[in-house]
């Protein structure tokens, strides 16, 4: 059998992933929160990071990753679903009980995916009429991206799905990210509790970050 | 016609005699071990190390057992410990003395050459289960850990927690599971043997029901090993596993098979008392627990106070007291008896006034909580999840229970019952405990028979004996099977009002208030008034619910309960006939002015081997083997 | 304070019964009545049978043998909790003090596409054993074994080995994993093995086969919930499965065919 074949191969193939897309998730979180310095640090680091060619092989990177973390958890998911056929009639409560971010992990990463693609739409694609959204900072024209962003947090609907969703990603997190420290064999009663608040403190964090940039502006503009 | 048996057992300084005997018997040629067929019944210690080193000598064998997997036979649920005469402690063991504690504590009914036998392959046990990966306990620098149990002055119990039985078990187990990976091994799991098939007079197959279809099945070998256990669940309420029965063994029985002493049981001193009539079985609080452990009633009769508020000189520690050396590590069948006579004197504790206290507080006030709960934690929270008690706080009420059964199926030295073919391993033959068995003794012998003594004994036998092609075609197949189905039917079809537990539960109520712990002849006669009546009732009146082609509980249980109503009536008829008291088998009539079990030597040093007719309605003959001490001297079993 | 006899209780079952394998299977009612809160739930079980049979109906078939928590043949879902509410105890175990008169208890089987129903309450935990026989033993013959004291093993290291290798391999880990996984199971008898000098030689090949048969028989994934340690009777810990994750990674990359 193939390491790729086996639950455990997969699962290690998916946490490893899963920490990947947790690091990325902390520079993208840490990059916005440029919005605090200024529009133009903001649009600057945009600009730096676009205007690399490198770009295109980090991105090629992130879809693999994305998409392989996707597709085998997904395997993975239905096989577990096949392992019980007959569902129990009562669940369980209490101390014998599972919790709940760890039974809706999947239902997590749906509102994950369809958030990525509309985040992706909206803010890598979706500028809509690109002249109105460009800005120049000495020599330099750039795209304007703060504006774009201030215009579509205008929209209350807007800011709360976009809060939602970093808060589901948050939860997803909280969990994914000392589960695939142990999935990869690092588990010691040592250091167990420690890695498991590591996990939440980062998942806090990375959703208070996110979640800050949407509210500060809306509220800015009102 | 009475015979006198012959024990095959050799001769010789005691010494030589496993080892000469080796040497004489006949070998198998390893490529022709792979033409012999071996079926084994039972996966316990005995079952599963048989059928796994057979298998990795070349036999072709055959797994059977009545659970759903192997690692589930009752061997498992032994606690305390497994003897060897290792002297790690440098305490003065060694092989002769194992041996001679044995004999002893057997009180002088056992055969000498199987019991130094047991003694002297008892250091390879050790060595065979710790490079199985058993993790027995360890001191700090990584040697084997010792404790003391009963009838032993010196240490030589090793042990894993109080789940050594499991331990082992699952050490035997994965041996086993590596010779069925290998192909060696063929496993039958949820089958139960329902009789002994026979061509040309030797033992050459088994007819089995599979328990979860109900089919009755035939599979044919060149010899079969009986590993079947013990009969304790004659007595309904035991510390044997619920599905524990004799009917391999009664099978057998019916087919010639001679059963030996089954009078001999043991009591054992520390088990969880009876809370009520629902009660379905007894659970052993391990005889380890006694090394720390005092046990104690108050002096005054029927003091009910709690016993936290007796004070010290209000309380006799009567082992302590009646045996000044051996105190609370008194042999099982003598603890036993003295709970019994405590409670006898109105002086028992609890609200059934039927237990007496096993008290750690001392041992906890010396060592602390700590050192206690590493030994025997899991003991601990098991007495805690039945009786709501904290025994760290309060001391644990025990009472003697039907524990283990030192009869069994009549085997020779080679461990071949008087059927040719059939042999008998652990708990299922009668042969190395006498009269009383020592605490981890049992794991000892069960492991002994089947890694160290049977791969020999049974090579002999094929190797000496040219035995027929036999396939299960054979017309004696098709008859065993016949029966046994007919055997079912008949069961099924009575539809009287009666349930099996309901037949059970009287049975075993006869067996302990007359055959239980102390005997004597009216009592006993009673038994023997009583028990074929109540199988008469069994055979009119009981309701098997159900269909035979399913699983049926029911059906198993009826089968099962239908041999012990024969069985009762043997050990009745066997405690009788046995005018003395000696170990397991305490007659009221037989005792020293200091209540001590007293033996007769002149006319009751043999082994009782009872031979079955063949018909439905059971008498019997008793043959004898006569018993000879050469290096134990006869002499009156003191502890004192 | 119990040990001084207890009250009884009337309950309403909720019991699964299933004519076989094949059968669709269903809830049925039945009534406990006068049960004893010192009775163990299997006792309550017995009581219930022993009713039914009187009643002429048939008794509901239940896997039990040993009654004292070590056989491992008891199972049942209780109320949803694989071995009833608490921790650390098997069905056999749990007594009848810890249900108030009147409550309503749920009883089902172990379910898991790997453990197939027989027959109502009982089913069929086979797969563990050929998970066994893929690797979990130490290769060794009878006879051929040094003497016990030549091999050295610190009391830590023989302690923890005896923690993993207590589990009495009842399927509680399958039957509450949401993924019906068997990962507690599987990794316990690695971990026994693997951290005792006389299983080091074989240890990765040995997760990497005892892995394969795992995932041969239909048992699902492990996502860390920690639900099978919960409903471990032996509390067997998770660290296990950490250790079975690592060898496995470990063998896979060594794996030279």
């Amino acid at each position: 059998m193939s390491y790729l074949s086996s639950t455990i191969g997969r699962k290690q193939v998916v946490g490893i992933a899963g920490l990947g897309l947790c690091l990325f998730v902390l520079t993208h979180m840490l990059g916005n929160l440029l919005v605090f310095v200024s529009p133009q640090a903001y649009n600057e680091y945009g600009h730096a990071l676009t205007s690399n060619p490198l770009i295109y092989i980090a991105e090629a990177g992130l879809i693999a990753i994305f998409l392989g973390h996707i597709i085998l958890a997904l395997c993975l998911s239905m096989k577990n679903k096949a392992a019980r056929p007959v569902k129990y009639a009562v669940n369980a409560e209490g101390e014998k009980s599972t919790s709940f971010v760890t039974k809706t992990m999947k239902h997590q990463g749906i509102v994950i995916l369809v958030f990525v693609v509309w985040h992706l739409y909206t803010f890598k694609f979706g500028s809509f009429a690109p002249e109105q959204f460009e800005v120049q900072y000495g020599d330099v024209v750039m795209r304007d991206l703060y504006r774009l962003m201030v215009e579509v947090f205008a929209n209350p609907m807007y800011v709360a799905w976009y809060v939602f969703a970093v808060f589901i990603l948050g939860y997803h997190l909280s969990h994914g990210f000392s589960s695939a420290i142990k999935t990869l064999g690092f588990s010691h009663p040592k250091y167990d509790d420690k890695l498991t608040k590591l996990g939440w403190l980062y998942s806090a964090l990375v959703t208070l970050g996110f979640a800050s940039q949407p509210i500060y502006v809306f509220l800015s503009n009102q | 016609m009475s015979k006198v048996l012959n024990s095959k057992a050799p001769s010789g300084p005691i010494e030589d005699r496993w080892k000469n005997y080796k040497f004489q018997m006949k070998l198998v040629n390893p490529a022709n071990k792979t033409k012999f067929n071996i079926i084994v019944v039972g996966t316990g210690l005995a079952g599963a190390s048989a059928a796994s080193t057979l298998a990795e000598l070349g036999y072709n064998v055959k797994s059977f057992c009545i659970q759903d997997t192997p690692r589930r036979a009752h061997s498992i649920a032994a606690q305390g410990g497994i003897n060897a005469a290792k002297n790690y402690p440098n305490d003065g063991d060694s092989t002769y003395r194992l041996f001679y504690d044995t004999v002893k504590g057997g009180d002088f009914r056992s055969r000498e050459s199987n019991v130094y036998r047991l003694a002297e392959v008892s250091n390879n046990i050790i060595d065979q289960c710790v490079s199985q990966g058993v993790p027995f306990a360890r001191e700090y620098g990584g040697t084997l850990a010792n404790r003391s149990f009963g009838g032993a002055q010196v240490s030589r119990t090793f042990y894993a927690k109080g789940q050594t039985g499991q331990q082992l078990l699952l050490g035997a187990y994965s041996s086993m599971m590596r010779q069925v990976a290998l192909k060696r091994i063929e496993l039958f799991e949820r089958r139960e043997m329902l009789d002994l098939v026979k061509v040309d007079g030797a033992a050459r197959g088994i007819t089995v029901r599979n328990l979860v279809t109900g089919e009755i099945e035939s599979h044919a070998a060149d010899a079969v090993l009986l590993c079947t256990g013990g009969y304790g669940n004659v007595f309904y309420l035991s510390t044997n596993a619920m599905n524990s029965n004799v009917t391999a063994s009664w099978r057998c029985h019916k087919k010639g098979a001679y059963f030996a002493n089954p009078c001999y049981t043991q009591i054992h001193p520390t088990c969880i008392p009876v809370s009520g009539d629902y009660q379905s079985k007894l659970t052993l609080m391990s005889e380890s627990l006694r090394n720390d452990g005092r046990v104690w009633v108050p002096k005054k009769v029927g003091d009910k106070r709690a016993p936290v508020d007796i004070p010290e000189d209000e309380r006799d520690y009567y082992l302590e007291r009646v045996y000044p050396s051996f105190g609370n590590l008194a042999p099982r069948d003598v603890s036993s008896r003295q709970a019994k006579f405590r409670v006898d004197e109105g002086r028992g504790v609890g609200a059934t006034g039927r237990a007496v206290y096993l008290d750690f507080a001392s041992a906890i006030a010396k060592k602390g909580e700590a050192a206690i709960k590493d030994k025997y934690g899991n003991l601990f929270a098991m007495y805690e999840k039945i009786t709501n008690e904290n025994p760290y706080k309060t001391p644990m009420r025990i009472f003697p229970a039907v524990h283990y059964t030192m009869g069994g199926l009549w085997v020779d030295y080679n461990l071949e019952s008087s059927i040719p073919g059939l042999h008998v391993l652990g708990e299922a033959n009668f042969s190395d405990h006498g009269a009383n068995r020592l605490g981890a003794s049992a794991l000892m012998q069960g492991l002994a028979d089947g890694y160290f003594v049977i791969p020999f004994t049974l090579g002999h036998y094929l190797a000496s004996n040219k035995l027929a092609k036999v396939d299960t075609n054979h017309d004696a197949f098709k008859a065993s099977k016949l029966e046994c189905s007919d055997h079912l039917t008949k069961m099924l079809n009575i539809k009287g009002k009666q349930s099996v537990d309901s037949f059970h539960k009287k049975l075993g109520h006869i067996m302990w208030e007359q055959v239980g712990m102390s005997r004597d002849k009216d009592g006993l006669n009673k038994a023997l008034d009583e028990i074929p009546k109540l199988r008469e009732e069994f055979w009119n009146d009981v309701r098997v619910t159900g269909e035979n082609n399913f699983k049926n509980a029911e059906l198993e249980k009826a089968g099962r309960v239908a041999d012990f109503l024969e069985l009762g009536e043997l050990m009745a008829k066997d405690a009788l006939n046995r005018e003395e008291s000696c170990g397991g088998h305490f007659r009221e009539e037989h005792q020293t002015d200091e209540n001590e079990a007293k033996r007769n030597d002149e006319e009751y040093c043999y082994v009782s081997a009872w031979e079955r007719n063949e018909g439905d309605k059971p008498t019997w003959v008793e043959n004898k083997e006569p018993l000879e001490f050469e290096y134990v001297k006869l002499a009156n079993r003191s502890y004192k | 304070m119990a040990g001084t006899g207890g009250k009884n209780i009337n309950l309403k079952l909720k019991v699964w019964k299933q004519n076989g394998p094949n059968d669709k299977g269903q809830f049925l009612n039945y009534e406990a009545k006068n049960i004893s809160t010192e009775m163990s739930f299997l006792e309550m079980l017995d009581v219930m049978n022993e009713d039914l049979i009187n009643q002429g109906e048939n008794p509901v078939e239940f896997d039990h043998d040993c009654r004292e928590g070590i056989c491992g043949t008891c199972s049942l879902v209780i109320n949803g909790q694989a071995h009833g509410p608490d921790r650390g105890t098997t069905t056999c175990q749990l007594h009848m003090r810890r249900f108030k008169d009147g409550d309503t208890i749920a009883i089902e089987p172990f379910r898991a596409k790997a453990f197939p129903v027989i027959k109502d309450l009982v089913v069929d935990r086979s797969a563990f054993d050929r998970v066994i026989q893929s690797g979990g033993y130490v290769s060794t013959n009878a006879g051929n074994a040094p003497d016990a004291n030549s091999i050295l093993i610190g009391k830590e290291v023989a302690d923890e080995a005896f923690n993993a290798a207590a589990c009495i391999g009842c399927g509680a880990c399958v039957a509450a994993c949401k993924n019906a996984s068997a990962s507690l199971f599987v990794s316990a008898k690695i971990s026994h093995l693997a951290l005792l000098p006389q299983g080091a030689a074989e240890r990765e090949k040995r997760a990497r086969n005892m892995v394969a048969q795992m995932d041969e028989e239909a048992f699902g994934a492990c996502t860390n919930t920690g639900a099978c340690s919960a409903a471990c009777p032996k509390e067997i810990s998770l660290e296990n499965i950490a250790l079975m994750n690592r060898d496995f990674a470990k063998g896979s990359a060594k794996n030279r065919s």
